[in-house]
């Protein structure tokens, strides 16, 4: 109804419009590969008037009849100028060649829409795969979720954590996205390299605030990983062999110009390389990760491209053949991309994700002949299906509606546990949840000149629980303790049980003064319907998700962003600076000695707490010249307040750290050597600290008297990386390069946590101990190669 | 199943250089408490209850003893008691003849303390025999842990039907310091997935120090008890408590006592626990 409502409003302008303006419209692509190219701007020399192509390369703009000049840039590209003398509505599909002119310094000089200053939505960060190569590595591999960690507002609570934070958020707060299928666990080898393949991701966006009414689900962010569509000009190779793991990527036209297909694949092989040196117990250890992402796509014509994605990686552990672990995502995506008319853009996806893990124990290779055959088996998972059509209409250069549904069933198995001994089996298994998830949404982009532009728009979110299920409900204690149980309910397939609805306003408003300075403001409301249930220092992968009920309400957020802009006259360098403030009502939190693992009763150990966090993000960056990198610092305070827990009263988050500083710079020499840092420093973690001990069956058990939680902080965190790249002879088609890493230069110790113990080798001295998860410097070297 | 985790992240965080410091912090003086230590079983001789204050978490020797307190057990299932009588650090009754604990009882403390009166309540369940404790020696390159000694696994089947829960806890030569502690619900780690069955590996093999594995000549003395569900959760909370380390650490939290305050505005907090097993027992020395 609201959509039609703008439509109409602007209906009257469309028809005037038309009868002087025609639309120009297509797709932007790299020459050399045949990828589609996402923010490039597109736009009349000299005005204002602009757009930038969207996540898969399309751009609309409308312009008054007669001869237009048409501008097509973006940094590392060379500028495309093409004059057209517009009669019709006219489809023009451009191809950019890559230069190497960031380092013979040419600028591109124009209004690039891409720029900070020039969208409206602010707490976006983009990044390139390029960017995000030149930026030193752990162990010598690139890192999707390292790199991110060093924009403004977002930190971890420590390296080897899973997950990361964003403005205060909890790790489970974040929406992670690969070609739009959301993934569950982002980490392989429990938190130290993410799942995400470099060789296959073509960008990455992370927005922090000002959600476009597009994206929900999820409170804090959200992180959109686009993979590359694979080179559809020739065939290509690119691989890398490291100390950890290697990789190979394949990607080649299937028909030229028309469909082409990417296939890349890691292992990691630790495990592989310690055979010949393990025996006894350690001698069948497994301890390895692997994925495998592919993509293909298909232009039927130019108003027709299918794509189909995937993703799938596991992590297995083992030790000889009595115990197994593993556990991993995988993801299929397919999105069709259909022009109905030069101003109307539709890109349909529907998704498929699956996460789950499964844990097996048996005395196979251990029991003796008269001794039974003994095993157990735990699995989990979470599985959901999306379908997302969504539509962009490109009313006239001062208009833009987005609009589209959003539809997601979730399956969850919060577990099954099997024990068998001989032929005695005994089966434990969790009911099944379901729920479907399903928003509509408009978004209304208006930019009436140059120093105006508002997006604005809404997210209608419904949430169902639906059967077969029970519903729980418990007896209202003192909070803090375990809730006793009333009541069950049961419900039969497919009936309603507990749900939510929300509307979600969202609104944007850019100001800017001049080329130079803009303001922006933002508000957004966004809701959570899905929880991941973890009360350790950082989520392990054994930790299960679990949707909204009776019990648990969905998480709401409110956030108000404000941010200043400043873009340098040459382009030579950006500067942002943003303050924002977020409420969050009903985050999760546990009773002390919560049972989370294969419980039914789970709801029982559940809080309810409310959530405030605030911040200042400054940001500088600059991306032309020999040297080029950003600064980015973060003053924040993340807090929480729960009954039950803490006297009432509020208290800091375990991922808060005041201070977050990071440099990321790196310097070119010649065409074949550069050498990038990093440095961090961040305020240390909250937390907990014993001020008693208690001395009870020959244990000392450690205490806290004030009963306030995080009370204290680890020292602060600092870490200075450096990378060196080596190119090899460039020769006309194998490409190879050397990277020499070090990671934690000056090696230092970093806690992760502090805790008390009885001294391993001397009972009687109990000693605080600082827990560091890298404790060296670590060395690591790659070899790249391209073909 | 958390143990597992907390293997591999042991290897994986060994792999990258993971080192743990012993550090000094600077925490202020918290409030003392009494801390009550008392476990009654259903062995003879004699049974001992102690009572100390709490002290800061680093000072060293042992915390000052409580001594002026009252205790007294009251066997509720049968109405008998126990007056427990302070003597050289501990409270103490002779059982020699005739144990205090028997299955399917319920327990009460009695404790009377500062001129208030404070009960806790538990109820001793039944235990299955230790049947027997072997060994094996293993190299160093033979070993998870890389240290060359003996690795024991102990043998005992869980009773069938009902839900029990059970405390393995072994030592070394003698039973005056705990060496590895662990728990089990049925044999297994979780309700509902084994009755009757024997002790599941991870658990059975739980009883050596992987650090410094048995040696010959060594004593390895194995004590199986039986808990009620209120002592399980708080023992496997203690017990999560004492080993917070690695990359999936619990955050501290406090154990919760089960000592009531019955005295009408009573002011006395007592921490600690009342509990009561039935205990096995099994040992063998490493020839």
């Amino acid at each position: 109804m609201l959509l039609s409502a703008i439509i109409l409003l602007f209906g009257a302008t469309v028809t005037y419009a038309q009868q002087a303006r025609y639309t120009v419209s297509g797709y932007v692509k790299d020459k050399q590969n045949g990828e589609s190219l996402i923010g490039i701007s597109v736009g009349k020399p000299g005005t204002s008037i602009g757009t930038v192509t969207n996540q898969y390369g399309f751009y609309s703009i409308t312009l008054p009849a007669g001869e237009q000049e048409l501008q097509f840039s973006y940094i590392g590209y060379s500028n495309f100028k093409t004059t057209l003398n517009l009669q019709k509505n006219t489809t023009l599909d451009v191809k950019l060649e890559a230069s190497s002119s960031q380092l013979n310094e040419v600028t591109i000089r124009c209004d690039k829409q891409e720029k900070a200053i020039n969208t409206i939505n602010t707490s976006i960060n983009r990044l390139d795969i390029a960017q995000m190569k030149a930026m030193p590595t752990f162990m010598g591999e690139v890192d999707v979720l390292r790199a991110i960690q060093t924009l403004p507002g977002v930190n971890t609570v420590g390296e080897g954590a899973s997950g990361f934070n964003v403005r205060g958020g909890n790790s489970d707060e974040n929406l992670i996205l690969l070609d739009e299928a959301p993934v569950y666990n982002s980490t392989h080898m429990l938190g130290f390299f993410s799942v995400f393949n470099p060789d296959a991701v073509k960008s990455l966006n992370l927005i922090k605030g000002g959600f476009p009414a597009e994206y929900g689900g999820r409170t804090s962010s959200v992180l959109d990983i686009r993979m590359k569509d694979g080179n559809n000009q020739k065939l290509a190779l690119n691989g890398g062999i490291g100390n950890i793991f290697s990789r190979l990527s394949l990607e080649a036209p299937i028909v030229k110009d028309k469909s082409s297909f990417i296939v890349a694949a890691r292992r990691s092989y630790i495990d592989v390389l310690m055979k010949p040196f393990v025996k006894g117990d350690m001698k069948d250890t497994k301890l390895n990760f692997y994925d495998l992402t592919a993509k293909a796509n298909y232009k039927f014509n130019s108003n027709n491209t299918l794509f189909l994605s995937g993703y799938f990686g596991r992590d297995v552990f083992g030790f000889g053949k009595d115990v197994n672990m593993n556990w991993g995502n995988a993801t299929a995506t397919l999105r069709w991309n259909h022009v109905f008319n030069n101003r109307l853009f539709l890109n349909l996806s529907t998704y498929y994700s699956k996460y789950d893990y499964s844990l097996q124990f048996s005395n196979e290779s251990k029991k003796s002949s008269t001794e039974e055959q003994q095993g157990y088996d735990w699995t989990s998972n979470i599985i959901n299906y999306g379908v997302k059509p969504s539509f962009t209409y490109y009313l006239n250069s001062a208009n833009t509606l987005h609009f589209g549904v959003h539809g997601v069933y979730y399956t969850f198995k919060p577990g099954t546990g099997i024990g068998t001994e001989g032929n005695d089996q005994h089966v434990k298994t969790l009911p099944d949840k379901h729920a479907l998830e399903s928003a509509v949404y408009v978004d209304h982009e208006y930019k009436p000149n140059k120093h105006f532009g508002i997006q604005y728009g809404l997210r209608v979110s419904s949430y169902q629980l639906l059967g077969s299920g029970f519903e729980y409900y418990y007896a209202d204690t003192t909070p803090g303790i375990r809730k006793r149980l009333l009541e069950i309910k049961e419900y039969g397939a497919g009936e309603k049980m507990k749900g939510y609805h929300y509307f979600e306003p969202r609104a944007s408003i850019r100001y800017a003064f001049n080329d130079q300075n803009a303001v922006k403001v933002a508000y957004s409301r966004t809701t959570q319907f899905m929880h991941q249930l973890s009360n350790t220092a950082s989520p392990t992968p054994l930790d299960i998700w679990t949707p909204s009920t009776n019990n648990i309400e969905p998480m709401v957020a409110d956030q108000y962003t404000v941010g200043y802009f400043y873009n340098a006259p040459n382009d030579n360098y950006e500067v942002s600076a943003e303050v924002f403030y977020k409420t969050t009502d009903h985050q999760l939190d546990y009773i002390d000695n919560a049972n989370l693992q294969l419980n039914p009763l789970i709801e029982a150990d559940l809080l309810p707490s409310q959530g405030r966090a605030y911040g200042l993000e400054l940001y500088a960056k600059k991306d032309i010249g020999k040297t080029t990198g950003w600064v980015s610092y973060t003053l924040s305070r993340t807090e929480r307040k729960t009954p039950g827990i803490s006297l009432n009263e509020w208290f800091l988050n375990r991922y808060d750290r005041t201070h977050n500083l990071n440099l990321v710079l790196t310097h070119t020499f010649t065409k074949r050597t550069s050498l990038s840092a990093n440095w961090v420093f961040a305020s240390g973690t909250p937390a907990t600290f014993a001020d008693n001990r208690l001395e009870f069956q020959d244990w000392d058990i450690p205490y806290n008297s004030t009963e306030k939680r995080n009370n204290y902080r680890l020292a602060p965190y600092h870490r200075l990386d450096l990378s060196v790249t080596l190119k090899g002879k460039q020769l006309k088609r194998w490409k190879g390069e050397w990277v020499f890493s070090l990671y934690n230069v000056y090696a230092r110790r970093n806690a992760y946590t502090v805790y008390f113990r009885q001294n391993p080798d001397n009972p009687d001295l109990k000693e605080a101990v600082r827990f560091s998860i890298i404790g060296s410097i670590i060395p690591g070297i790659t070899y790249n190669f391209k073909f | 199943m958390k143990k597992l985790l907390l293997y591999i992240s042991i290897i994986i965080a060994g792999a990258f250089t993971a080192c743990e410091d012993a550090i000094n912090l600077n925490v202020p003086n918290g409030q003392s408490y009494p801390v009550l230590d008392a476990w009654i079983t259903n062995e003879t001789g004699i049974q001992k209850i102690r009572i100390t204050m709490s002290v800061p978490y680093t000072q060293g020797g042992t915390a000052p003893v409580v001594d002026d307190a009252k205790l007294t057990v009251h066997d509720l299932t049968s109405g008998d008691s126990y007056a427990f009588t302070y003597n050289n650090g501990y409270y103490t009754y002779d059982a020699s003849a005739k144990a205090i604990g028997v299955v399917g009882h319920v327990y009460k403390l009695h404790m009377e303390y500062k001129g208030e009166i404070l009960e806790g309540l538990d109820s001793l369940k039944r235990v299955p025999p230790v049947d027997s404790i072997t060994y094996e020696f293993k190299t160093k390159e033979q070993s998870i842990s890389g240290k060359e000694g003996y690795y024991a696994r102990f043998y005992a089947k869980d009773l069938k039907s009902n839900v029990d829960y059970y405390w393995i806890r072994s030592y070394r030569n003698d039973t005056t310091r705990r060496l590895e502690d662990n728990f089990s619900i049925d044999g297994s780690y979780d309700e509902g997935v084994s009755d009757g069955g024997s002790f599941i590996l991870p658990i059975a093999e739980g009883i050596t120090d992987y650090d410094k594995p048995f040696q010959s000549g060594e004593k390895i003395i194995v004590r199986l008890s039986s808990l009620s569900k209120p002592s399980y959760d708080f023992l496997t909370q203690v017990n999560e408590q004492v080993n917070a380390g690695g990359l999936f650490a619990k955050v501290l939290e406090n154990v919760k006592s089960n000592m009531q305050n019955t005295t009408a505005n009573g002011k006395v907090k007592v921490l600690g626990r009342f509990g009561t097993s039935a205990v096995s027992r099994a040992e063998v020395t490493v020839k």
